[in-house]
């Protein structure tokens, strides 16, 4: 692999979704082929059940931690609306791979706001001319591997079989296997391999 | 001792701690608190015989911080306050200045340091005119006792005006120093104010409004007073012409956005901001023909390379935050750098941002905001659902923990969220202020840290309070760190826990009832109880949090069976999302759902529904009945 000067990550999703495990993973995987990155993460009250998100920017041209409009090149979406908010971010050069399963804000519940559909998420998304958007059954996948709670894998695993990731599938499995804590390991692992299927290839 | 009541237009000799607590006299004062420490304390012990005579308010509270918090729930009542302290006890009470310049006030407050250069009776030679600046909180100095009369009166005039605690900053030198003072007239008197914010979400200072309320401060402190802000290593080609001082990690964002922008620039990154290297920033300033600062929120730097500039480089240009180029407020980025860049610079940015803003911010848009909520299953979520109901005329006092969410709707239990401890303090002040119901909400963590001496203050003052301490049995909103009242240690081994209960009573709680907020009716009933009763009443609503019983289910191999609403009896009330607000339930159009996904399986809003449409399904765990996470 040549020298990577910058590639951008945005993890999106609600609170509780398992996201800065999915990002560490990455940042894992980064460590492991000796890539430089940097992380930027949100932590305590502000990510229970609220908007989430991490950045994580890999290479060696890489200073902020913050990533720039429009340098995005994978927007991981473990929540459509949350997908959708990072629209800004969004280019030709960015990579969506995002879960179909909308969580609707409570608050927008009681405030009686209007909550955008799937297919009008898609559309708009679609409309910013990703260079790929995957749509993943990641609520669904993650059930059949055993638990709700391996969605964000399942993404994780779709996420690598659109190779936007500059990792290999042996470099990014093997992080998930090395941070997954025990009892969820096996777990974890189908869920990443049946989120890797569920992206067909080529494209 | 001097008379501190002598008729205006007299002059009488006082000391100056005398003529503070006069100058706050006249002022109008309603209330004081304090915790004594030289040289501060003759301001008290004048006040306090001037309370007695003018049946104002005074108390000795249990540390400043409780003092400072006093005051401020008189000053949030519309009344005018004070509070004093020697320089090291503005330590203690800084957690709730720096948060009450953001809240403002609706009455007034003076808060007086009490600086004691030489270290006569302290520790230290701490200059407090440094938290002026940081807590941006504007300050007079009096020198000379009459000055030390007229600026007190001064700064409680200025404080009413601007809405915003001013703070009195004297020396050792001035607080006993003894003098003629002519003085004016006394209107201080006692009074029942009202708490009453003057929006809704005024004395909130969660995310979202403190930013608000930040740029909101920034604004009322540009007609008072300056701020500045601050650090050595150059980088970049010897010849350039542009220089950009900056530190921290602005300086990444500099690295970032000149690469992108191509511009030529030396880089002078401080790392040490205090002192600050003047003739390195000297010599680096006159090695440029224009400075440009980059530095996030105050501009603390600019200010003072403006002033190194005046000796080494004068003729040069400066530019950041004071000439427009840079913003003066919330997180930098890449971005903001590039912007500030371009506006002096006029270097093009290789990203057409107003073309990305154009094509995608109506998108972004749509997405209706989805701000913190209490996790499903949360305990408080079950007391903030009893408290309503119970108590929803009282005023509510916050603290800092998850359950400063409950001031969100549908609960609305939280007109205050401040420092650690405040909302005890605070009820302190409003509950002798007014005559409104007060209820103080603390969690278990935050009680052990800074809520005690507040409970302990309220008891030995005869307030008539409500307190609910929220034990979760854990630090749940850092992650779940241990506290004393568990039963092990930061590095997991057994340790003594403190008994709440046990400490509660012994510090003299007239009323106290643990509850389990699961069982809705019981902590429905305790609250009213409470509400009822004379002095200080303390409800401790006890229940695990649900991270923490759903990850030990999860490690006893135990799944997590969703409730389900049976659609045959859910009539789509809407109450579930109305009045109990779990993130698991999904508004269909015309019927409720749950969704499995975020459904913890507690039971907890089985309760709620009028219709019992909320049912169990196979496997499906009662966390009450089961005696989980309790």
């Amino acid at each position: 692999m040549g020298e990577l000067r910058e590639f951008n990550v945005i993890v999106a999703g609600v609170g509780g979704q398992g996201i800065l495990f999915t990002t560490n993973v990455i940042a894992r995987a980064a460590l492991k082929v000796g890539m430089n990155f940097v992380q930027s993460e949100i932590h305590g009250l502000s990510q229970r059940y609220g908007s989430i998100r991490t950045e994580l920017r890999i290479g060696s041209d890489v200073h902020s931690p913050l990533i720039l409009e429009g340098t995005l090149d994978l927007l991981i979406g473990m929540e459509p609306l949350e997908t959708l908010r990072h629209a800004p971010y969004v280019s030709e050069r960015t990579t969506i791979v995002m879960s179909d399963h909308i969580i609707p804000p409570t608050a927008a519940y009681l405030s009686r706001s209007r909550i955008p559909s799937l297919e009008e998420i898609l559309e708009d998304l679609k409309s910013l001319r990703p260079k790929r958007l995957a749509v993943v059954d990641a609520y669904g996948l993650a059930e059949r591997a055993g638990d709700y709670i391996t969605a964000n894998v399942v993404i994780l695993g779709a996420a690598q079989a659109t190779e936007a990731l500059p990792f290999s599938n042996e470099v990014l499995r093997s992080a998930v296997d090395e941070l997954s804590p025990p009892r969820y390991r096996d777990l974890n692992l189908r869920a990443y391999d049946l989120g890797r299927e569920a992206v067909s290839l080529p494209r | 001792m001097g008379d501190l009541l002598a008729p205006p237009n007299t002059l009488e000799v006082l000391l100056g701690n005398e003529a503070i607590a006069r100058g706050a006299l006249e002022g109008g004062l309603n209330v004081a608190a304090a915790y004594p420490g030289t040289p501060s304390t003759e301001i008290g012990e004048a006040l306090s015989v001037a309370a007695k005579k003018l049946g104002i308010y005074f108390e000795w509270s249990s540390n400043e911080k409780v003092a400072a918090e006093v005051a401020i729930g008189a000053a949030w009542s519309g009344l005018r306050s004070m509070t004093m302290m020697k320089h090291v006890g503005f330590n203690v009470a800084a957690d709730a200045i720096f948060t009450l310049t953001y809240a403002g006030l609706t009455g007034a407050m003076v808060i007086v340091s009490a600086d004691d250069p030489h270290c006569h009776s302290s520790q230290n030679e701490q200059d407090n005119r440094h938290y002026s600046e940081a807590a941006g909180l504007p300050m007079l100095e009096p020198s000379n006792v009459q000055e030390a009369k007229d600026f007190t009166k001064e700064a409680m005039e200025l404080s009413y005006r601007y809405k915003i605690p001013f703070m009195i900053r004297t020396t050792t030198r001035v607080n006993h120093q003894r003098g003629p003072v002519k003085l004016g007239e006394i209107t201080a008197k006692p009074s029942v104010g009202t708490f009453e914010p003057p929006e809704p979400d005024r004395y909130l200072q969660v995310g979202a409004i403190a930013r608000k309320h930040h740029i909101e401060l920034l604004k009322k402190l540009r007609d008072i007073q300056e701020i500045s802000g601050n650090y050595a290593r150059i980088e970049g080609p010897q010849d350039a012409e542009i220089g950009i001082v900056t530190s921290g990690v602005s300086y990444a964002h500099v690295k970032d956005a000149l690469r992108l922008s191509g511009l030529e620039a030396r880089v002078l990154k401080l790392g040490m901001t205090f002192p600050l290297p003047e003739r390195t920033i000297g010599d680096f300033l006159r090695s440029v023909n224009t400075a440009f600062i980059v530095e996030e929120l105050d501009p603390f730097l600019e200010l003072r390379i403006r002033a190194i500039a005046k000796d080494h480089a004068p003729d040069l240009e400066i530019l950041g935050k004071l000439t427009g180029h840079m913003p003066q407020f919330h997180e930098y980025t890449v971005r903001t750098v590039l912007e500030g860049l371009s506006k002096a610079f006029g270097v093009k940015s290789p990203i057409d941002f107003a073309e990305i803003d154009r094509r995608s911010l109506s998108i972004a848009s749509k997405v209706p905001p989805r701000p913190p909520i209490l996790c499903p299953a949360c305990p408080h979520r079950s007391a903030g659902y009893a408290l309503r109901r119970a108590a929803g005329r009282a005023v509510f006092m916050g603290d800092i923990g998850c359950y400063a969410l409950l001031f969100q709707p549908p609960f609305k239990v939280e007109h205050v969220t401040h420092a650690m401890g405040s909302s005890i303090g605070i009820a302190n002040g409003v509950s002798l202020s007014t005559h409104q119901d007060v209820i103080a909400l603390i969690g278990d963590s935050t009680f052990f840290h800074a809520g005690i001496p507040a409970l302990i203050n309220a008891v030995h003052n005869r307030r008539k309070m409500t307190v609910v301490i929220m034990d979760n049995r854990t630090t749940a909103m850092t992650g779940h760190q241990s506290h004393p009242g568990v039963p092990y240690d930061a590095i997991g081994r057994e340790a003594p826990s403190v008994d709440l209960e046990a400490l509660v009573k012994a510090i003299g709680a007239n009323y106290v009832k643990v509850v389990d907020p699961f069982d809705h009716k019981e902590t429905e009933k305790a609250f009213r109880e409470a509400l009822k009763s004379e002095g200080v009443s303390v409800v401790i609503t006890r229940r695990e949090c649900a991270l923490l019983t759903v990850r030990n289910l999860r490690a006893q191999g135990r799944r997590i069976i969703p409730y389900k609403v049976n659609p045959e009896r859910c009539t789509y009330c809407r109450v579930c999302i109305n009045t109990f607000a779990c993130p698991a339930f999904i508004d269909k159009g015309s019927s409720v759902e749950i969704d499995p996904a975020v459904c913890f399986g507690c039971g907890a809003c089985v309760q709620i529904c009028p219709y019992e449409a909320i049912e169990p399904q196979d496997g499906s765990l009662n966390w009450k009945e089961e005696g989980l996470g309790v």
